[in-house]
């Protein structure tokens, strides 16, 4: 999960920052206009997000870090792209989950081009999004969505294995420039 | 709406069922979502507090020069940039884009806001740095950005050629 204390604190600054600005730009009209619609989007959207929620935990019990990680370590080339991605899609949790696991494939010698096509898939799949974008936006635009970037971490995976394909997440990150510590003893 | 709710319940039960036949752990499950659901419900509140209120007030000339289908390119690079600044997660910006959607904000604006971000936002650049390092995000930030502006792209011209 994002870091919920920041998230309330922007949301609520900027909301008190609207309410103010609509109040001398339209008065109370505008605000209660504002308000009404907000609990009107509240009360249709309570038992899709109840449902969002169920789905969203009982994937992150389905799914574990370790379930996923066999699947990453099945597969090579094309197929690793695809496997990962999608694999990245599928797992759950916000960055402060997500990047210790990727940063984890350094330690496992896993290709740099399974490395980049997990984390585009989760930035761009994340399942456990689709039930949260279909209840507050649209499932129509959702789907949309979904169709239009699915090959975004796959052709990221493509280009990664093309030119990187006998680096390592590990190599990768020497190059990055990170020091040497003691895990690097061993290439 | 009534329709979605139904898929997303039959798609929670069959979960259940699955982790019920497979490890037992659907009552951890349970207790995982509502636990999140509880306290995540501040911020949807307050984000569709803001969506609400954006809805009233943005100017329809703006949504009408910048974000609308007639915008065109503009609507695009605004979603992407937009999308990249929103760093916020899931529960605060969707309500805001379903608010820009509401006022007529075209689908390329939308689709290109949705996936700027998801892959360029700034609130897991301190994550990225943290773990690969500076280079390593601004290497990232820069391949990500055609994406973005290409997935707008192709909705663009889908609302173009399909649903008008």
């Amino acid at each position: 999960m994002y870091n919920l204390k920041e998230s309330i604190i922007i949301i609520y600054i900027a909301a008190v920052i609207l309410l103010v600005l609509g109040y001398f730009i339209g008065g109370w009209n505008m605000i209660l206009d504002g308000l009404n619609i907000s609990i009107k989007t509240a009360y249709r959207s309570f038992l899709m997000l109840l449902a969002s929620f169920i789905i969203i935990g009982q994937l992150n019990v389905l799914l574990t870090a370790e379930v996923i990680e066999k699947w990453l370590q099945k597969f090579k080339g094309i197929k690793a792209i695809i496997v990962s991605a999608i694999a990245g899609g599928l797992f759950p949790g916000g960055p402060y989950i997500y990047y210790p696991f990727v940063s984890s494939f350094k330690e496992k010698k896993l290709p740099f081009y399974i490395l980049i096509s997990f984390l585009f898939g989760k930035q761009v799949f994340d399942f456990s999004r689709i039930p949260l974008e279909a209840s507050l936006v649209s499932p129509d635009i959702a789907l949309i969505r979904y169709l239009i970037t699915f090959p975004i971490p796959i052709i990221v995976g493509l280009i990664a294995l093309r030119f990187f394909q006998d680096t390592t997440a590990f190599d990768f990150s020497l190059k990055a420039g990170e020091k040497h510590g003691p895990d690097n003893d061993n290439p | 709406m009534a329709q979605t709710t139904i898929i997303l319940s039959i798609i929670a039960l069959v979960l259940i069922v699955i982790n019920t036949k497979t490890n037992g752990k659907q009552y951890m499950g349970l207790k995982i979502g509502l636990k999140q659901f509880i306290k995540t419900m501040p911020v949807i509140l307050g984000a569709f507090i803001l969506a609400g209120i954006i809805e009233v007030m943005i100017p329809k000339e703006f949504v009408q020069n910048w974000l609308s289908k007639e915008a065109g390119l503009k609507g695009i690079f605004l979603g992407t940039f937009g999308g990249m600044l929103l760093a916020m997660g899931p529960y605060a910006f969707y309500p805001i884009v379903a608010s820009l959607m509401v006022s007529g904000a075209g689908l390329g604006t939308i689709i290109s806001m949705i996936t700027g971000w998801a892959l360029l936002g700034l609130s897991k650049a301190p994550f990225e740095i943290g773990f690969f390092g500076v280079d390593f995000t601004i290497k990232k930030t820069i391949c990500s950005l055609p994406f973005s502006l290409v997935a707008g792209l192709i909705a663009y011209f889908l609302e173009l050629i399909v649903f008008s």
